[in-house]
């Protein structure tokens, strides 16, 4: 009991340490003018080629897609302020510390998550209500949880990558990129799934978007509540699957660094 | 006494890529008692934040073997870390955009302290390094002397047994330092054991029990900073004011003195063997030579002496 209250303890200066981080990006001026803006406007870019298409369909799939890639995009953010650890010059600190250092990296970030949860769901509602979506009430009120799924899940993805990355700090927005490319080419936002050779599949059911896009096409195409039900359950299964790869990954660095001498003081 | 620091036969290489290894410690060997500063002085790239790395568990050693209040830091890290105490010189190693109060309560809780403990020590540390006024502001607005004070309370949080400062006052003013000292000075009143790696001479003169001058790797000493200096000059030198050439020849033919040569504002008389320096004073004294002092060479003296000019090499 007393090591779960420390860990959460921890997690939540974690927390707020990056929360203050990422107040100093933004104001809520700034976010609704420099980001939400320019992130709607890429929602509505990607939603208007439906358009140009004269297909209602296409439109829809496009404004959902793109939507909801906000959400795992946003939380990508964690590959580059993973590194931050690493400039604040706080990393030996927390390797030589008696709690693990995975918690900390863990929550570092948390801010990022609850901004792309909330950009997602901006984009998505204001895109749907200019592009005529149809909502279908009150099933789309479910549609936050599976957003909170989508940005988490990512958030487990961005922290692994962030482990990786630490090795080699500057191929921190690189991999950031290359991760964001590679979900929006092949996990089913701009075109499907099965658009894809089956080998790539396997990649695509990887990466922590799929199955919670898929599950909000469902919920808003009125696919049975089993069927989007079992797209969160996979969608988890992934989140945690990135998780575990993640807290391996940390745990490798910090020994890996003891060895080659990695983590330095100055 | 127990040794709260134990290091024995460390070795450590690093191998770059693509170049030669890079011997940054080579069969190094010390102990320091439990409630001793022991001062860890050397140019840039001696070994000095390596050896220190070894012992708060950041880095392994490549043979050898080192213990921290009996716990080996290789095999018994975990028992090591809540023992220990880093705080670095310099900005870093602080959270800027939180409050020193958030600082040492987040480092409270990654030391496993319950609740109570972190605002209990998280305040007592705040008034003992004297940011009580300031300590729920963010540290980005301290100052420099604050956020070392702050640095310090951070590697007292967990109420370390040893602590590790590593170039603890770079870059601070004058001032700074010297209340940065003081509070150094009061801990080891409290028995922990301190290793402070420095380039500084007065600092370490002023604080430490020991010291151990080390460059490339090698310790080349291990004294008391008053006793250091028979390393390079056994007995005293006698400094002398208002003395003429003919006295100053006289004292020159004297067997066992090594050297007569003028000194700041006057003539400084360095002997080589025991018994000599009473010679000298006699000698001065009956020829009417009144200002006169002797002394042993400073730190900063033996320094140069044993390290030569390696300091701007690494």
């Amino acid at each position: 009991m007393r090591r779960a209250g420390d860990v959460l303890r921890v997690l939540r200066y974690a927390v707020l340490s990056g929360y203050y981080d990422y107040q100093t990006i933004y104001t809520w001026r700034t976010w609704m003018v420099g980001w939400y803006v320019r992130v709607l406007s890429q929602v509505a870019f990607f939603a208007l080629i439906g358009k140009l298409l004269h297909s209602p369909e296409r439109t829809h799939y496009l404004l959902v897609g793109n939507a909801m890639l906000l959400a795992a995009s946003g939380s990508l953010v964690a590959v580059a302020s993973t590194q931050w650890e690493r400039w604040a010059g706080t990393l030996p600190l927390l390797v030589a510390a008696p709690s693990s250092h995975v918690v900390v990296f863990a929550g570092r970030s948390l801010a990022f998550v609850a901004d792309a949860v909330l950009t997602s769901l901006g984009a998505f509602f204001a895109a749907a209500a200019i592009f005529g979506l149809p909502l279908p009430w009150p099933r789309v009120l479910l549609l936050p949880g599976l957003v909170v799924s989508i940005a988490v899940a990512t958030y487990a993805l961005a922290i692994f990558l962030g482990g990786c990355a630490l090795r080699a700090p500057g191929s921190r927005n690189v991999v950031s990129n290359l991760a964001t490319t590679t979900m929006m080419a092949v996990a089913g936002v701009n075109v499907p799934v099965s658009f894809y050779p089956a080998p790539v599949h396997a990649l695509s059911y990887a990466l922590p978007l799929t199955f919670g896009l898929r599950g909000v096409r469902g919920l808003l195409g009125g696919a049975s509540g089993g069927t989007v039900v079992a797209d969160v359950a996979a969608q988890l299964a992934i989140a945690l699957g990135w998780l575990a790869l993640a807290l391996l990954t940390f745990d490798r660095f910090g020994e890996r660094g003891r060895r080659t001498g990695a983590i330095d003081f100055s | 006494m127990d040794a709260a620091i134990d290091v024995r036969e460390i070795t450590r290489v690093f191998t770059p890529r693509k170049r030669e290894p890079v011997t940054a410690l080579d069969a190094v060997s010390l102990s320091i008692p439990s409630g001793e500063v022991h001062g860890l002085l050397g140019p840039n790239g001696a070994g000095k934040t390596t050896l220190v790395k070894i012992l708060s568990t950041v880095l392994l050693p490549t043979s050898g073997s080192a213990a921290v209040c009996g716990h080996d830091v290789v095999a018994e890290a975990r028992a090591v870390r809540p023992l220990i105490g880093i705080v670095f010189g310099g900005e870093r190693g602080l959270y800027w955009r939180l409050s020193g109060r958030q600082n040492l309560e987040y480092w409270g809780a990654l030391y496993k302290l319950s609740r109570s403990e972190i605002a209990e020590r998280t305040e007592r540390l705040i008034q003992r390094v004297g940011l009580g006024e300031r300590a729920d502001e963010r540290v980005e607005t301290y100052s420099r002397g604050m956020k070392q004070r702050l640095h310090l309370a951070r590697g007292l949080v967990g109420d370390a047994k040893v602590l590790f400062l590593d170039e603890p006052t770079t870059g601070m003013d004058p001032l700074a330092a010297r209340e940065f000292r003081a509070l150094i000075a009061e801990l080891r009143g409290e028995g922990r054991t301190i290793l402070l790696a420095t380039h500084d001479m007065t600092e370490a003169e002023a604080l430490c029990d020991r010291v151990t001058l080390i460059d490339r790797g090698t310790i080349l000493a291990t004294e008391s900073p008053r006793s250091l200096g028979r390393v390079i000059s056994r007995f005293q030198r006698i400094d002398v004011e208002g003395a003429d050439d003919d006295v100053l020849d006289r004292v020159a033919s004297l067997p066992g003195v090594a050297s007569v040569a003028a000194a700041d504002a006057g003539v400084r008389i360095e002997v080589a063997e025991e018994g000599v320096t009473a010679d000298v004073l006699r000698l001065l004294v009956d020829s009417g030579v009144t200002s006169v002092r002797t002394s042993m060479p400073s730190l900063e003296e033996v320094y140069v002496h044993l390290i030569g000019d390696r300091g701007l090499q690494v």
